[in-house]
């Protein structure tokens, strides 16, 4: 059962970074100005549950703007249940349900008044193994924009989002070829900029690197550094390393609960639970 | 692969206490020399530092080789990091160790009754020190590795008290100018060797708790 509360109204339309957002049906969640420390997501008390199983425990997390949050956990702790929970992915599973609360920028997720739909367009996500839709590198980042009434101009927006999601060198001269003649990592490129084509506020992102060499690995790597200054990036993934890396703060989530959370540098050095130093250090999980 | 690094950290850990146990020897050894007029104890502390070298490159490259290939976090990045540095006061607390054997090989402390006994005090705190800290980063005792720091305060007050005396006795001293040069260095590396000592404290603070207490007021 999903508890009800009060939605802020939101003061501006305009996220930090100076990112045009696209206009808002009145049902939506709408961010507000956020500068980096700013709470974007907050879950309070979150169970959720395929079932009568709950994969998530009782969670209450914050998630900083201008960050990179990166949850790590052995398989099957509730990390990409958490993180899909953010922007509603779970809706689409069969017997999924939630309990507690869920905050996008004050506004409840889970409430009557949010619009699912409005919700993914602010909170845009990156799977596992790429897939770019069969389409030409050009419509994959334009689609989204169309069916959405972008009104502006989409070779701009094209270009620009291709550039942010350091892949504009790269295909500037295979626009119209197929998405699928592209490389492993070009093609999770390109869905971060499909992703980011929509002006999200914040980039949900599981194990966005799982399906690739260490080369492309490394490319997605440096381009989550550049994005955390214009989205809020919430990062599940399997590699350690890779969370001690990139993201400034980090949860570690054992069997549905969240054991501990507090900045990367701290939970990779001297982390305060037993389980998290076990964890961490291999010796289980 | 986990139990394999747990091994090798264990390995590591022991390498680097037996490395410890070398150069507590050596600083025994060093200190009776100051007091024996047997010659080849000194010439032994010498020889015995080779020792302690090579096993310093030893331990600093198995260190190396760890990061490298492992990429350890938390705890375990934690010891490695001490090692490294407990590894970098060890050998610095033999080269200590050599200069005060060197110096016993030309001086005549009994000519200098009031610095001697001094020195004789100064040599088994400073070995204490040396115990409590090895013993603390061997067993990860927070408490043990505490325990350090009042004897530095004692060591510094005998140096201080020490060179005083030189100082005061300086028309007197004359006549034994070269003694008491020796003296004077020998109870300079032993003040040294508590400071190293008390470096290997704080590490071990460091490891286990995280927390950097150097440079802080104790």
């Amino acid at each position: 059962m999903v508890t009800a509360m009060d939605t802020q109204t939101p003061s501006s339309t305009t996220p930090r970074g100076g990112v045009a957002v696209p206009a808002l049906t009145p049902r939506s969640v709408a961010p507000t100005d956020g500068a980096a420390g700013d709470v974007v997501i907050r879950a309070e008390q979150l169970t959720i549950r395929y079932g009568t199983f709950p994969a998530v425990r009782d969670v209450s997390l914050e998630i900083p703007a201008a960050q990179v949050t990166a949850i790590i956990g052995p398989s099957g702790c509730g990390k990409s249940t958490l993180l899909r929970a953010i922007n509603r992915m779970n809706d689409f599973v069969p017997k999924a349900s939630v309990q507690g609360r869920l905050f996008y920028r004050g506004a409840n997720v889970y409430g009557p008044e949010c619009d699912p739909v409005d919700l993914r367009r602010r909170i845009g996500m990156v799977f596992q193994k790429p897939n770019p839709f069969p389409k030409s590198v050009y419509h994959n980042v334009a689609w989204g924009a169309r069916i959405n009434g972008y009104r502006g101009d989409i070779e701009e927006l094209v270009e620009q989002s291709l550039r942010r999601a350091a892949l504009w060198d790269e295909v500037k001269d295979k626009l119209h070829e197929s998405a699928y003649a592209l490389s492993g990592g070009q093609q999770q490129r390109l869905c971060i900029a499909r992703a980011i084509a929509l002006h999200p506020d914040v980039l949900l992102m599981d194990e966005p690197c799982s399906a690739l060499d260490p080369i492309a690995t490394a490319r997605i790597e440096d381009l989550i550094d550049q994005l955390k200054s214009q989205y809020t990036v919430a990062l599940v993934t399997h590699n350690m390393q890779q969370a001690a890396r990139v993201s400034d703060r980090t949860a570690f989530m054992y069997m549905g609960e969240l054991v501990e959370v507090g900045p990367t540098s701290l939970i990779f050095t001297t982390p305060r639970n037993k389980r998290t130093q076990d964890y961490i250090t291999g010796r289980f999980g | 692969m986990t139990a394999h690094f747990v091994d090798l950290l264990d390995e590591l850990r022991r390498r680097s206490l037996r490395m410890a146990s070398l150069v507590e020897d050596i600083l025994h050894e060093a200190c009776d020399s100051v007091f024996s007029s047997d010659d080849g104890l000194a010439r032994r502390v010498v020889a015995r530092d080779n020792d302690v070298d090579r096993e310093e490159v030893a331990v600093e490259t198995e260190v190396i080789r760890l990061l490298a290939l492992y990429q350890p976090v938390g705890s375990d990045l934690r010891l490695l990091c001490t090692a490294l540095k407990v590894n970098n006061d060890l050998e610095r607390i033999a080269d200590c160790a050599v200069n005060i054997a060197e110096r016993a090989r030309h001086l005549q402390i009994e000519s200098l009754p009031q610095q001697a006994e001094l020195v004789r005090q100064m040599g088994p705190i400073v070995r204490r020190m040396l115990r409590a800290a090895v013993q603390s980063y061997g067993t990860q005792d927070v408490a043990g590795a505490n325990k350090v720091f009042a004897d530095e305060e004692i060591v510094d007050a005998l140096y201080g008290q020490l060179v005083r005396s030189v100082v005061a006795e300086a028309s007197r001293l004359m006549q034994e100018m070269a003694s008491s040069l020796d003296v004077l260095s020998v109870a300079k590396n032993l003040e040294r060797i508590a400071d190293h000592t008390t470096n290997i404290a704080e590490d071990v603070i460091f490891l286990c708790t995280g927390e950097i207490v150097r440079h802080r007021p104790r």
